[in-house]
């Protein structure tokens, strides 16, 4: 009894925070109720603000894809953000793994520097970039999107980190049970750091599947446009359907949220290893 | 079997340095290979970054040596010309400025609202938590195309803020927000705000659940109230996480592109450009395609971040 | 299994990874991520950039459709589709300075002002074009000489830039004026007219892009000058410019003209949402403002006002097409662009009817088809008097620096407007294209 009644007193002082907290979820949300209103108006009805929802989102639908290579794009963008997760995971996990579990005076050294080109602004390099990549014939390849993002200075950190938490005294175990290095890492390092894999998997996908400015630059074919180019380039039109627009502009956002509402639990998980 | 945890024990972010390694120790060949394994889990990830980012950063520094036409580019004379010229340069001054404005207000103001929010939603008897940081994490799923669109729909002058403040009573008439310096410099800060904040809420939220729930019991019965025991527990305690936040909104500001370019145009009369959307402009936007100046001021953009970041780390690291 | 599924991808995307790296060197890995090549191996076959599905894509098909049917029954032509004409600045402006060409298309086609920065810029980047059989007497002398470098031809013109200025006759009429009273007119009377337009409307006769500035260019050529003397800006000392900037800020603050933010509010709030009266620009407008079909029969078009009075003309906008160096089968590439573009009126009155691409040659627009007249400008044939009238534009000095100009200054119209001198504002924005210039 009293037990409830502390509750309901908690909650009570809790009000304030619940109304802060509903504000500023009601700011975070709404912009998306607005894009998804708007997929369902007309051009005009758009411009205008209107806020509800319309009648005209199969319209907008069909001119989407009339117009543009909607599927095209969005398996590009997929295929793109996939290869890149996966061997970026794989890349910055063995280093992580290799930085932590395996460091030493000169290990750390090179780390430091590593952290260096996170700083690097990606207009500086872009230039230089591309020359290489088009004197390796890589232009509107997939490697040419996923190459100067599958190793980021970012990712092995945040394995490092978490490499932290990885039981060590194992690793001697198995190596008495004759495992090699190698196995040690794909038989015990693996399974046991899937949270991490988990976030890092999301924010590398995020990353890759946002990725407008580098693409832009080497993707300039329309069969290899991914789905920012596609919705800039409906905003970049002589005259721009809204409705359109923001139809692109939901299927853009749709896999991102997806990954992100599967992954969520991992994700938090896997970040509270890298902060410790 | 002691030897690597004692080496694990002394880890730390920047390590100083590894004794164990200087003393003579048996089996110092089982550890030379293993060690050996060591190079071999980086050396994939190490050659990608020296290619992808230090080789280009070196080239891009020849480039800023250089000028003429991007085909047929001289050594520049004097040597540094291209460095010189951009203290001249009242239109980089501006975006110099527009930039660190950006970061001043924008930077700070997002920080401490993630830190409050992590810490609402850390209280163990909040209910509906899940839901609402889902809420405050979902707009980084957002592409920063996407965003940048939505906002400027959102802030047109016949758009729907316009309609809902006209509606409202508050404005008169509909405001060109996105045509006017001052509120298209605010409306850049609250879209980044919008996009930023829960990204680095996740952060802070994973740093406070490191933090023993026992911490703040002992400091309830010692009397602390919410505020003292957030500003003299959980900030300290949060320091690391602070730090790394601070870097990369820093690292991430002075690189803001993206917002620049979809949201304004750097307009209006360049009143939002960026740094990083001047130095894309310089090399394929409207202006002179001048890649050895572009480089040269993408030089200073990188200098100034390593400052930042290295001062950051230094008052950071002020505990130990 | 989860496990081993991970452990599954992750050893694949090893595998990947390492047949990347022995890969790279070969380009003629054939797992479907290689590039599709920009030339073609067959002989009959040319590819070309080009950006617009509505416009001048069009224009290219009814040309290869053209050339096809008579010349060459095997041909082909591989339209490569850009999103924007940026794409295709982008990719000239990257292979230019990688020096490796073998990124482009046969053939490209981009904006005028960019021609003669490309063309000075990558030397080797295009073909000559100057001993190709063409009639060139026969096009808009202004067009050529974008595409023109010391008397050399480089390209071949394929739309019209030239400049209308198209007005809403019921409200000048409402408002107790007609189109004779705004063709040929000075500026200051089009602002009277302008301002009785709005009392009695409340709509703008005019609207401009704030961003890009495409009005003081086009009221500066009318006046026969540049921007430029020299190769170096000199519009902050040039009398008439200065006053063509005070008339556009006297227009602004009497509601006569509407300042855009940037070009999409231009056509989508201006011309498409239906608050202007009045527009000006190169005739490539004109799909935007048919956009709105309610207003059919109510416009006309005419020329362009003046400081001192009489009729304007001026250019904005339009592109040619250049043969870049990777194009190896040149002769194809020649005879195919002289035998359409070059004057062919099979091709340009498809161009016409499919893109509404309105052509510069002087001959091919006195077709049938051009000279008929339009329903949506009130049935006046539009396309003749479009192609004649810019037959009158003046040649005046182009630059490489034409786009970084505008930009400046169409800040320093904002500037004044929001309280800057005219003086100190435009010697600003020359200063700063100045720097850009490296001068």
């Amino acid at each position: 009894m009293t037990k409830k009644k502390n509750g309901s007193a908690i909650q009570r002082r809790l009000i304030p925070t619940y109304i802060f907290l509903v504000i500023v979820s009601f700011i975070s949300v709404f912009p998306f109720y607005w894009m998804i209103s708007a997929a369902t108006n007309t051009s005009v009805d758009v411009a205008r603000g209107k806020i509800w929802f319309g009648t005209y989102a199969l319209e907008n639908f069909k001119a989407l894809t009339a117009a543009n290579d909607l599927w095209g794009s969005l398996g590009n963008s997929f295929f793109y953000a996939i290869v890149q997760t996966l061997l970026c995971l794989f890349i910055c996990s063995l280093a992580g793994f290799g930085f932590e579990l395996y460091h030493d005076k000169g290990k750390d050294k090179l780390f430091s520097v590593l952290l260096l080109a996170m700083m690097v602004p990606q207009v500086a390099t872009m230039i230089p970039l591309f020359k290489m990549i088009s004197s390796m014939k890589l232009l509107n390849t997939v490697w040419a999107f996923i190459l100067p993002a599958i190793s980021t200075p970012f990712m092995i950190m945040m394995f490092r980190q978490n490499s932290r938490n990885f039981p060590i005294d194992i690793m001697e175990a198995a190596r008495l049970d004759g495992l090699n290095e190698f196995q040690i890492f794909f038989r015990m390092y693996l399974p046991v750091m899937k949270s991490t894999y988990a976030a890092a998997a999301v924010i590398t996908f995020m990353n890759a599947w946002n990725a407008y400015l580098w693409p832009k630059v080497v993707m300039g074919q329309k069969a290899s446009q991914t789905m920012p180019m596609l919705i800039a380039n409906i905003a970049a039109g002589y005259t721009i359907d809204y409705g359109v627009l923001m139809m692109g502009v939901l299927f853009c956002s749709i896999p991102t949220m997806l990954v992100f509402f599967i992954l969520q639990k991992q994700f938090t998980e896997g970040i509270t290893g890298a902060v410790k | 079997m002691d030897t690597r945890s004692s080496v694990r024990k002394d880890s730390s972010f920047f390590k100083k340095g590894d004794k164990t390694l200087n003393k003579k120790q048996k089996g110092l060949n089982i550890q030379a290979k293993q060690q050996r394994a060591g190079w071999y889990f980086l050396a994939p990830a190490t050659i990608l970054i020296a290619i992808m980012s230090f080789w280009p950063m070196i080239q891009a520094f020849i480039m800023s040596l250089k000028t003429g036409s991007s085909a047929n580019m001289q050594w520049s004379e004097p040597i540094f010309y291209n460095y010189t010229r951009m203290f001249s340069d009242k239109l980089f001054m501006r975006s110099i400025g527009n930039t660190f404005l950006y970061l001043a207000v924008e930077v700070p103001i997002m920080l401490i609202l993630a830190i409050l929010l992590a810490q609402m939603l850390n209280n163990k008897d909040l209910k509906l938590k899940g839901l609402f940081r889902t809420c405050v994490f979902l707009p980084c799923a957002t592409s920063l195309v996407s965003y940048a669109l939505i906002f400027k729909s959102l802030f047109a002058t016949q758009g729907l803020m316009n309609s809902i403040l006209v509606h409202l009573g508050i404005l008169e008439s509909n405001f060109n927000f996105l045509g006017t310096a001052a509120s298209a410099k605010a409306i850049i800060i609250i879209a980044l705000i919008w996009r930023w904040t829960g990204y680095n809420m996740v952060f802070y939220l994973a740093g406070l659940q490191n933090i023993e729930y026992s911490v703040y019991e002992a400091a309830k019965i010692d009397g602390a109230n919410g505020w003292k025991t957030f500003w003299h527990i959980t900030v300290p305690l949060l320091k690391p996480t602070i730090v790394m936040t601070f870097i990369m909104s820093i690292n991430g500001t002075l690189q803001l592109f993206d917002e620049s370019v979809n949201l304004t145009k750097g307009g209006p009369a360049n009143s939002t450009i960026t740094m990083s959307h001047y130095v894309y402009n310089n090399s394929f936007g409207d202006s002179t395609t001048n890649f050895g100046y572009a480089a040269a001021m993408s030089f200073l953009i990188f200098v100034l971040v390593a400052i930042l970041a290295a001062i950051n780390l230094k008052v950071g690291d002020t505990r130990d | 299994m989860k496990k081993k599924i991970l452990a599954v991808l992750l050893a694949s995307a090893m595998v990947v990874s390492l047949a990347a790296c022995g890969g790279s060197g070969s380009s003629d890995s054939s797992d479907g991520s290689t590039a599709a090549p920009v030339t073609s191996d067959d002989e009959n076959t040319l590819t070309v950039y080009a950006w617009d599905k509505n416009f001048n894509i069009p224009a290219l098909e009814a040309a290869a459709a053209d050339y096809k049917e008579n010349v060459n029954k095997d041909f082909n032509l591989e339209v490569i589709e850009q999103s924007q004409s940026t794409d295709v600045e982008n990719a000239i402006t990257l292979a230019g300075s990688a020096g490796d060409y073998s990124t482009l298309p046969d053939i490209v086609l981009f904006q005028d002002h960019w021609a003669h920065k490309y063309i000075t810029d990558y030397p080797d980047a295009f073909q000559s074009m100057d001993d190709v059989d063409v009639n060139w007497d026969d096009f808009s002398q202004e067009k050529l000489s974008y595409s023109m470098i010391d008397g050399e031809h480089f390209g071949l013109p394929v739309d019209n830039g030239t400049v209308i200025f198209a007005y809403r006759t019921d409200l000048l009429q409402e408002a107790g004026y007609s189109i004779d009273d705004v063709t040929g007119c000075t500026w200051d009377k089009f602002i009277e007219v302008g301002e009785a337009v709005y009392a009695k409307t409340g709509k703008y006769l005019l609207s401009m892009d704030g961003d890009g500035n495409d009005l003081p260019y086009m009221m500066l050529q009318a006046e026969g000058e540049s921007q430029f003397t020299d190769g170096k800006p000199t519009f902050a000392e040039n009398e008439k410019f200065v006053q063509i900037i005070d008339k556009i800020e006297e227009m602004i603050s009497k509601n006569v003209l509407y300042l855009a933010n940037d070009w999409s509010a231009y056509t989508d709030q201006t011309i498409t949402n239906d608050m202007v009266a009045g527009v000006m620009n190169g005739n490539w407008i004109i799909p935007t403002i048919e956009q709105v079909s309610e207003n059919s029969g109510k416009w006309e078009i005419t020329s362009i006002p003046t400081l001192e009075g009489g009729e304007g003309y001026a250019s904005n906008g339009g592109s040619s097409l250049y043969i870049t160096a990777n194009c190896e089968k040149t002769d194809l590439a020649k005879d195919f662009l002289t035998y359409t573009f070059g004057g062919s009126s099979a091709t340009y009155d498809k161009a016409l009817t499919d893109g509404g691409v309105i052509t510069t040659c002087i001959s091919a627009g006195q077709s049938e088809v051009y000279n008929e007249g339009v329903e949506y400008f009130g049935g006046q044939p539009i396309y003749a008097k479009i192609v004649e009238m810019g037959a009158n534009v003046p040649v005046i000095e182009q630059s490489d620096s034409h786009y970084g100009c505008r930009k400046q200054v169409a800040a320093a119209i904002i500037n004044i407007k929001d309280g800057a001198k005219t003086a100190d504002a435009l010697k600003e924005a020359q200063e700063q294209v100045n720097f850009e210039m490296g001068n």
